[in-house]
């Protein structure tokens, strides 16, 4: 298949895409920044036995593990199987492109995206930092599995002959996984430690990142628009519906388990976030260094790129309901003498 | 001096009678706890986020020392003075409050949530002449002002004395965030512009004799504090506490907590409102008398408010009320970790539920104890004994140095186990009602101050509550306690809760009246009363059974029998028959 056959699925040519360009180094280190010291803000918000109360009740870590790598993979597998495999006038390979990266979104952890709004929906955020840094390690090891298997059942009723580069070349840039943890929890730590010392540079340091977090969001929002133009203009449905529908399914799967398993109600918001936000940066990362070369570069980055923005999207929608559920809840006593 | 029954209860160390009071003024006091103690934290304000800030002792005693001199010489007022104090918990509340006692004034305590109706009401009847009030709420004295004789207004912020970068960032957010600060449309003076103004002056001249002079004329007599109280008539009136009342009322607590204070090691969390009788008396005075920090809560609505306070300090003590013990159990933080330096917790204010004081000890794993007192009693008369045997559901035996009994109509003792007034005579009891001579002469009546509040005495001498006085009904001459028919009708599975009154019939004078809150909408008024017949006298159970959605409540929570009542007397007498007045009207 080669590069004119595109114009059927998308209706114009999709843009070309450098992969040095598409995400570019000073954009990297301004995020990482922003993430750096929005995670400070998050980490003096807890203390350490919130961390402790995580480990020692895991049944939120242990249910975030299930709906993590269980339903989200099985998510984007079904949307995939109904919405993209039946779309047989397009290319093959186009689609195929499209579903591998729509499967690598789902088997991907989740990211410091689900903190932030895990800390704005009042959720736990030790939970949330913990279920990140668990589901992180595991994604060694279960992101590949995950795409092995939805990959080889997907393969398994594909008809046509396709492009043989399969999910098995999709690497896991382990070093990014490092940093990503890092990013995490060397900023949690460090601002639990400040806060120990000093109770109001904490929490200083909570409302700048607070502050830093919504700013976060809007830059996300404000950069991916028009980063995602050409696409946006262009995708078909289907596509929009696995990009938005795969989060917020999540999320409400993820949330409506945890509360008939009678997780406590800040604990059931935050797996419900921490399983249907994704890591869409590490997800542009994977498709970047593993797709460096290949024709299908643009296509394989749809998903990711579009899942990245719309999340954002949802999630705030979630959030928003999230913070009246906690509101409502809030204990209302009268003037106490 | 009658019987004491309870003293033989008194834990080790605990004497009768507390000694001579070793201070003659609340300053005298104040300056005896600063002493060795100026580098030490005397209260740490600390907010919903955790943003806090600090005033050690000595500060505390210099701030106090320049507000007493600004008050003296700027403001100019003179000894017996007013000074009307409309604060939070906040740094400002002691450094204002002890000013205005060491300028030899009277303090007016004021809850900042008052209407302006309220505020006028208080500030004309003890004819205040300033008012120290916090910014949120000032735009109110545009209305009330012209109601008194308050001259001189002075406001203070939230983050008073916080470290200037905190302060400048809750101030911001006040402002723009939850545009929490109206403007002030009355001339005032800032707090600090007020303390520049009076440590300026404190540095010219010769600073102690000044300050002594203040106090000169002040003695254990002399009116300290007007605390407004509804009391057991309606209006609202102020119990006159004097330097003497408050400093014995201080000792007598401390003597009952004996060897449990340890003198300039507790952390005590004060979540409530100071301008209360309690929290001003045990909270402020007590623990300040004894070198301990006290972390003050601005604002502990909703009770997450209190969270990072818990997280931040080691809080050894904690005065509060039902509400506040059974709202922190309802927190998961809370229960999950419960403060692990807790020692003990003092329950006042309101009945103590017994089910609420036994998860308390089973959760933070120390007791909690409840006393009984009342604003015309500086507040503490009674306490359950730490360290001795604790009654639960009792509101413990009378502190040293107070007699307390309950007594029947004509002022006789009533027999042990025998319901009556409950009286007490004591140092702490209030001088009078403030220029109120005919209240003072039905409350104080022969030396004792009549509580309105009906008890029993068992045969160990600890009190228990059975309800207020002007509450009972009279059924045929047989007294009827609503609080027992409400817990009755209470511990049906179906009803939420309920509110007992007295109606007047003419057959037997009242009757027994029931309002009924459901939780099972299918609960039937046959129901309640067949219930109640299983435990109650026949006279004793409700004629009436009434559905609400809701009752009428206090701001604190407390449900109002007296506006049932005058929904009764209302529709009796729009519906033309002239209500005789009910003995249980207020």
């Amino acid at each position: 298949m080669d590069m004119s056959l595109l114009p059927t699925l998308v209706g114009m040519t999709l843009p070309e895409i450098d992969p040095d360009e598409f995400v570019k180094t000073s954009e990297t280190i301004l995020l990482v920044l922003m993430a750096f010291f929005i995670m400070l803000g998050m980490g003096a918000s807890t203390t350490p036995r919130d961390f402790f109360s995580a480990l020692k009740r895991p049944a939120g870590l242990i249910i975030g593990w299930v709906t993590q790598f269980g339903i989200m993979p099985l998510l984007a597998f079904l949307m995939v199987y109904v919405l993209l495999v039946p779309m047989t006038d397009l290319p093959q390979a186009v689609i195929w492109s499209v579903a591998v990266s729509a499967l690598l979104m789902g088997s991907i952890p989740g990211g410091t995206t689900s903190n932030i709004f895990t800390y704005f929906s009042k959720g736990n955020l030790a939970l949330s930092v913990m279920m990140t840094t668990n589901s992180t390690i595991w994604a060694v090891v279960m992101t590949p599995l995950a795409l092995y298997l939805y990959g080889e059942l997907l393969l398994a009723g594909w008809i046509m002959g396709i492009d043989t580069r399969t999910v098995q070349d999709l690497q896991i840039p382990l070093a990014n996984i490092m940093v990503t943890i890092g990013l995490m929890l060397v900023p949690v730590f460090l601002a639990m430690t400040i806060r120990r010392y000093n109770a109001n540079i904490g929490a200083v340091l909570e409302l700048v990142g607070g502050i830093l977090g919504i700013l976060f969001i809007v830059y996300l929002i404000v950069t991916w628009v028009p980063r995602n133009w050409g696409i946006l203009a262009a995708m078909s449905w289907q596509v929009y519906f696995i990009t938005i529908c795969l989060g917020l399914f999540g999320i409400s799967i993820a949330y409506n388990i945890a509360k008939m398993i009678r997780l406590h109600p800040k604990n059931a918001r935050t797996v419900g976030l921490e399983t249907g936000i994704q890591n869409g940066p590490l997800a542009i990362t994977i498709v970047l260094v593993s797709y460096r070369d290949s024709a299908y570069l643009a296509h394989v980055l749809i998903v990711p790129a579009l899942y990245t923005l719309f999340i954002v999207f949802v999630s705030l929608f979630v959030t928003l309901y999230f913070r009246r559920a906690n509101l409502a809840e809030e204990q209302k006593i009268p003037s106490l003498l | 001096m009658r019987e004491r029954p309870f003293i033989k209860h008194y834990p080790p160390g605990v004497p009768a009678e507390i000694a001579q009071l070793q201070h003659r003024t609340i300053p005298d006091l104040l300056r005896a706890a600063t002493e060795g103690n100026e580098n030490n934290i005397a209260f740490t304000q600390c907010n919903w986020n955790g943003m806090n800030g600090s005033l050690r002792f000595g500060q505390v005693d210099h701030l106090s020392d320049a507000f007493a001199v600004y008050l003296r010489e700027v403001v100019g007022l003179e000894p017996g003075d007013r000074v009307a104090v409309q604060l939070p918990n906040c740094l400002s509340y002691p450094v204002v409050v002890f000013g205005v006692l060491k300028a030899g004034c009277v303090l007016v305590n004021t809850n900042p949530l008052y209407t302006p109706t309220e505020m006028a009401h208080q500030f004309s009847d003890s004819g205040a002449r300033a008012v120290v009030i916090i910014d949120m709420f000032a735009d109110r004295l545009t209305e009330v002002l012209p109601k008194t004789d308050i001259q001189t207004v002075i406001t203070a912020r939230v983050g008073e004395f916080f470290p200037p970068i905190v302060a400048g960032i809750i101030r911001i957010v006040q402002r723009y965030w939850d545009r929490s600060l109206p403007p002030i449309t009355v001339p005032h003076t800032r707090l600090g512009t007020a303390l520049e103004e009076g440590r300026h002056r404190l540095e010219t001249k010769e600073k102690d004799q000044r300050l002594a002079q203040y106090i000169e004329g002040v003695d254990h007599d002399s009116v300290a504090a007007l605390q407004y109280t509804g009391g057991t008539t309606g209006v609202s009136k102020g119990a006159t506490l004097s330097h003497g009342n408050l400093l014995s009322n201080t000792e007598q607590m401390l003597a009952m907590a004996g060897k449990h204070i340890r003198p300039g090691k507790e952390v005590i969390l004060t979540a409530l409102p100071l301008y209360h009788i309690f929290a001003f008396t045990v909270s402020l005075l007590g623990f300040y008398y004894t070198g301990s920090r006290n972390i003050l809560i601005p604002a502990p609505r909703p009770p997450s408010n209190l969270k990072r306070a818990f997280e931040n300090y080691r809080v050894t003590w904690l005065p509060g009320v039902n509400t506040l013990f059974n709202a922190l159990l309802n927190e998961r933080w809370f229960v999950e970790h419960p403060p692990r330096h807790l020692f003990a917790s003092v329950a006042g204010g309101m009945a103590l539920h017994e089910s609420v004081a036994k998860r308390w000890e089973e959760v933070t794993g120390s007791p909690v104890v409840e006393g009984y007192g009342l604003s015309e009693s500086s507040p503490v008369l009674s306490f359950n004994p730490l360290g001795g045997m604790v009654k639960p559901g009792s509101i413990g035996i009378p502190v040293p140095s107070t007699e307390m009994r309950c007594v029947d109509e004509d002022d006789n003792p009533v027999d042990i186990d025998e319901p009556g007034e409950i009286v007490a005579r004591g140092p702490q009891i209030m001088l009078g009602y403030w220029q109120r001579p005919e209240e003072t002469e039905q409350t104080l009546t022969g030396g004792w101050l009549h509580t309105g509040d009906i008890g029993k005495m068992d045969e160990d001498g600890y009190f228990h509550i059975v309800d207020r006085k002007k509450d009972m009904i009279l059924v045929s001459g047989f007294n009827v306690y609503p609080n027992e028919v409400e817990e009755v009708i209470a511990e049906h599975p179906g009803v939420k809760e309920a509110a007992v009154i007295g109606v007047p019939d003419p057959a037997s004078g009242e009757i027994v009246q029931a309002y009924v809150v459901r939780s099972n909408p299918d609960l039937t008024k046959e129901e309640v009363i067949s219930h109640c017949r299983k435990s109650l006298a026949r006279y004793k159970i409700p004629k009436h059974v009434k559905w609400r959605d809701e009752l009428p409540k206090s701001l604190i929570g407390k449900i109002l029998r007296k506006d049932l009542r005058s929904e009764i007397l209302g529709e009796e007498a729009s519906s033309g028959s002239a209500a005789p007045k009910s003995s249980a009207a207020p």
